[in-house]
């Protein structure tokens, strides 16, 4: 079998641009899944009742269905629904927002239920309202403990981004797509496509990592 | 029995706590307690564990609400609002068995906290004062460690100072040396004793008998939940009235 890979030279810019566009989408969707997820985490553990009986229940079905079936609704649905038709960038981001929020927001949890009780009472004792408990206290310890996950989470969306190409958003998987349905290549281009991801994920991980054996201890307590 | 008099009787009483009662399910932690603490005293709550003496620490700052019965500070019954609860926890400092340092946060900015998210007051105003807080426990050099990188003893010293740093009225120890090393104990004692020198009003949970007999104006016999006896160090720890003083105090090692 012969390799050829002078596509891949002859169309560099048209992946790069691809490339592009998985990185923003991928910027996007960690900062709106993290806030939302934040959101979504404080109401079920302090919002009323009601509130968190509906939090759960949204929690639960995005861990039941795959991301690329959101996506997908969110694309096609929605505008038939509504009357107004989404952009497929716009889609997608939403889509995968929602999707990964719901995996955001356990983590939050946990790393809350985590600390100990001893904690928010040395708060509250220095005359601390609740409010400020949480972001003095809780949630500084929390996202230290939570960094771990959050690396799993931040490598998995970026990898989410890649289901945008079934609704056309011009990112690096369906550019490669495109391109290797031009060229006949896709070997090679396929290839190249999987390093690139590799390159990009990996080190973000291991960054993560690196950077929570630092500052672990300033989430023991 | 002479009675001596108890100290600064003669001045309204720092807290009152009439027929406090508090239920966990149908465990009763608190079975009507009924004591007084006068300012400037320094009173030991002493008793098996289990006794019900985290719990009265734990209503007198509105941690537990009450069951039954109430607690007045300074006169006044506890409020009910959470903002005014906040209010009264200000001016009542409390440090816990295991310290409750925030971990990350250095030892100086956990003095500094409460002065700066409760108090409002500027950053370099509370760092002053957190620093010359620091001082007083005798840690002026451990100001930029966190807590990992200190001693328990140095973490109950900063516990304290940050405690302080609210200029509270009173002071709540929750067996502030229970979680010690055997070395670390005397210098936290140490910080204690002065500030009871100061004329500090404590409320001190312990097991250190020592420390109650030479440091308290006041004792405090606890056994399920009810206040077993009462009275200045002399009595409890040398002529005890009920007999299950002298069985605790002797099941401690206590000779007397
Ligand atoms: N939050 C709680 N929930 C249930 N039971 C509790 C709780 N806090 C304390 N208790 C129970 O109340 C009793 C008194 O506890 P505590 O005041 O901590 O005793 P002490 O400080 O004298 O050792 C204990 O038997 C304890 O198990
Ligand atoms: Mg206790």
């Amino acid at each position: 079998m012969d390799l050829d890979f002078s596509p891949l030279l002859d169309s560099w810019r048209f992946l790069a641009s691809g490339l592009g566009l998985t990185l923003a989408l991928s910027a996007a969707a960690v900062l709106c899944s993290f806030a939302a997820g934040l959101l979504v985490a404080l109401g079920r553990l302090y919002g009323p009742r009601w509130l968190s009986v509906i939090l759960v229940f949204y929690i639960d079905s995005m861990r039941a269905i795959p991301v690329f079936v959101v996506l997908v609704w969110i694309y096609f649905a929605v505008p038939i629904l509504t009357g107004h038709t989404f952009a497929p960038f716009w889609a997608a981001l939403t889509g995968i927002t929602i999707h990964v929020a719901a995996y955001v927001a356990e983590v939050v949890r946990a790393g809350l239920t985590s600390i100990r009780r001893g904690q928010a009472q040395a708060g509250y004792a220095l005359g601390m309202s609740t409010a400020q408990v949480l972001r003095v206290i809780l949630l500084p310890q929390a996202i230290v403990r939570m960094m771990p996950a959050f690396g799993s989470i931040v490598s998995v969306t970026i990898k989410d981004t890649a289901i945008a190409a079934v609704i056309a958003v011009p990112e690096l998987m369906r550019q490669a797509e495109t391109l290797a349905g031009q060229t006949y290549r896709p070997i090679e281009i396929f290839t190249a496509v999987m390093l690139i991801y590799f390159v990009i994920i990996f080190p973000i991980t291991r960054l993560i990592d690196r950077f929570y054996g630092r500052v672990a201890h300033l989430g023991r307590s | 029995m002479t009675a001596q008099p108890r100290k600064n009787a003669d001045r309204a009483p720092m807290l009152v706590y009439k027929d406090v009662r508090k239920r966990y399910g149908s465990f009763t932690a608190l079975d009507g307690v009924s004591l007084h603490v006068n300012p400037g005293e320094v009173v030991c709550l002493i008793g098996p564990s289990g006794s019900g003496k985290s719990t009265l620490l734990r209503c007198t700052n509105g941690l537990e609400t009450l069951d039954g019965g109430e607690v007045l500070f300074e006169g006044k019954p506890l409020p009910k609002s959470d903002v005014e609860m906040r209010g009264v926890r200000q001016r009542m400092g409390m440090v816990f068995q295991n310290f409750e340092l925030f971990p990350h946060k250095t030892a100086l900015e956990n003095v500094a906290t409460g002065l700066i998210t409760v108090k409002k007051m500027p950053a370099d105003e509370a760092n002053r004062r957190a620093m010359a807080l620091m001082a007083k426990v005798g840690l002026s050099d451990k100001t930029a460690n966190y807590p990992s990188n200190l001693s328990g003893g140095q973490q109950q010293r900063v516990a304290i100072a940050r405690a302080l740093a609210m200029e509270p009225h009173v002071m709540l120890f929750d067996e502030p040396t229970s979680a010690l090393d055997p070395e670390t104990v005397g210098e936290v004692l140490n910080v204690m004793r002065q500030l009871a020198l100061e004329g500090m009003t404590m409320i001190v949970v312990t097991h250190e008998m020592s420390f109650a007999r030479r440091v308290a104006s006041w004792v405090v016999v606890f056994e399920k939940g009810k206040l077993l006896e009462e009275g200045p160090p002399t009595q409890i720890f040398d002529a005890p009235l009920k007999e299950r003083t002298r069985d605790f105090l002797s099941h401690l090692g206590w000779d007397g």
